[in-house]
């Protein structure tokens, strides 16, 4: 590999309420590294501390102990320097804008000009297959619609890694799958470094390289399992090596901790 | 239709001596207490009391339109200072926790008390080479009201946007100003348009208590006491002032439905 990884955390911590009753040791000793160019999900019951992990990882969250560098520098650098992109479980775009001017807000804040903006955006558009609707506002478009609007959002300053918090959690299956074959095209085409929050277990099995198992009490990896199932289309789905894989990662949440894993995972 | 109701309730009351089985009827219905609509549009045209030029109408007029410039001054002063305070408040926890109870409890004082005071403050108040003028009061008394709810309002707003909204802006490295313009501001703009809306009723009535107890001629306010004192002789004039002060509340109602109107045609109509 060149460079530097995309994100190392070593023994990573991080305990709210430290020293209170209602301590929560969310994280403990967690060591994660992901190449530039990998697509890694993290996987786990509620409370396993994976998006808080991923908050981390953003600094939006400062961790308890450990160190975490993001493309070399440290995770506060990489956030000023606008170095990775995030997507949340909610769309989140914001209903007064139209969506052109949602996508554009990171492009506003990075202080890009009028033209440069609208150039980027329109681009944007293009890429998540929007093109006409960059004059519509936000609430006139569909859930799956809005999130690939989120994404375009996510990619606008075109950072090198993006960050998902179960981007389509709220969707429903047909579309998620929809979503999922365009997250995977447009990841092709643009060579982003992703890290993944999911409930689910077959949406990260087809989407990524990587599958690292959480399990909580406190919040830590259990296991790591790689995928290789190559160039991901819709046959994948059917594939025997995919439903390994998922039997796999299935077998990995049961043998953190028996009982405690079925809670939040869908077997879908 | 309320004109018909009154004239009924009026025909009523005289038709039984304003008494019910021995009950007396809430309000007087003779000509002094409840004179026919009739007789108070036909005020409108009569002359103007001890030798004023023109008429009554022309009187209640630009009586409203004086009191109407300072209630709408003052509900601008209001709103500057209302928001003003929930943004410090918005930024700064402790700031919030201090002066919130101050906040609710300056509207805990009487007008009719303050009035006096801000009069007998503002007399002796000179800001550079501008004396304050007696109006000044009546405004500051009208802002006094109006900056209650849109404060409150204002904070509530400021505070309205998700988490995860503030963790996008926290992730793009966003100023806390910059969070603030693009983000908390319009996302206050549902909240602030119910609380302008009060702000400006309180800030009417407000203009209009506070002529009468600042003792500024001109408005509305001190009409409604002139035409009062005259009310023997000529009880519908006094319905006249009333009717011109009516008005005046409803043209800033309409004033803050039109601003609603402007600022929300690209909002979901949900939300609202």
């Amino acid at each position: 590999m060149s460079g530097p990884a995309a994100v190392e955390c070593r023994g990573v911590c991080k305990i709210f309420n430290q020293g209170k009753p209602n301590q929560v040791d969310a994280l403990i000793d967690v060591d994660l590294t992901v190449e530039a160019g990998e697509f890694v999900s993290l996987i786990g019951p509620s409370g396993c501390g994976k998006s808080t992990l991923l908050r981390v990882v953003a600094d939006l969250l400062p961790p308890s102990g450990g160190s975490i560098a993001v493309n070399g520098k440290t995770a506060r650098q990489a956030r000023l320097d606008f170095d990775y992109g995030m997507a949340f479980q909610q769309a989140g775009l914001f209903e007064w804008r139209k969506v052109i001017k949602n996508i554009e807000l990171p492009m506003e804040l990075r202080g890009w000009d009028r033209s440069k903006r609208s150039a980027r955006s329109r681009e944007m558009l293009e890429l998540v297959k929007l093109p006409e609707f960059g004059d519509n506002y936000p609430w006139e478009l569909s859930g799956g619609m809005q999130q690939r609007i989120a994404i375009a959002r996510a990619l606008a300053v075109d950072p090198p890694l993006l960050l998902m918090d179960e981007p389509f959690g709220a969707l429903d299956e047909m579309t998620r799958e929809h979503m999922q074959a365009e997250l995977t095209r447009i990841c092709a085409s643009t060579h982003k470094t992703v890290v993944f929050v999911t409930h689910s277990i077959p949406e990260a099995v087809y989407l990524s390289n990587r599958v690292v198992v959480m399990s909580p009490r406190p919040g830590r990896i259990t296991t790591v399992i790689n995928v290789d199932l190559g160039e991901r289309s819709e046959d994948t789905r059917e594939d025997g090596e995919f439903f390994k894989k998922i039997t796999e990662v299935r077998e990995a949440l049961r043998g953190g901790e028996l009982g405690a894993t079925a809670r939040g995972i869908e077997d879908r | 239709m309320f004109a018909a109701l009154w004239e009924a309730y009026k025909a009523f009351g005289r038709a039984v001596d304003d008494h019910v089985f021995g009950w007396r009827l809430p309000a007087h219905t003779d000509d002094a207490s409840m004179p026919h609509i009739s007789t108070i549009l036909g005020s409108f045209s009569k002359a103007e009391v001890r030798g004023r030029p023109g008429i009554v109408g022309g009187a209640v007029l630009s009586g409203s339109w004086f009191t109407l410039r300072l209630a709408v001054t003052g509900l601008i002063v209001g709103f500057v200072v209302g928001m003003a305070l929930a943004i410090i408040m918005c930024r700064f926890t402790l700031v919030r926790r201090a002066w919130l109870p101050y906040v609710v409890l300056s509207q805990t004082v009487p007008l009719i008390a303050l009035a006096p005071l801000i009069v007998g403050w503002g007399n002796r108040l000179k800001i550079g080479s501008v004396h304050w003028q007696p109006w000044m009061s009546v405004t500051g008394m009208s802002a006094y009201l109006a900056f209650f709810p849109i404060a409150v309002g204002a904070l509530r707003g400021l505070q309205s946007p998700k988490e995860q909204s503030l963790e996008l802006m926290d992730s793009y490295a966003a100023s806390w100003t910059q969070t603030l313009l693009k983000l908390r501001l319009p996302a206050a703009v549902p909240y602030l348009l119910p609380a302008v809306k009060l702000g400006a009723a309180a800030a009417v009535v407000g203009a209009i208590v506070a002529e009468l107890s600042a003792g500024v001629s001109g408005g509305v306010g001190r009409l409604i006491l002139d035409y009062f004192q005259k009310a023997t002789g000529d009880p519908a004039r006094v319905f006249t002032a009333f009717i011109g002060a009516a008005v005046l509340g409803l043209v800033v109602a309409a004033g803050v439905n039109g601003l609603e109107l402007v600022l929300t045609r690209h909002r979901p109509k949900a939300a609202l």
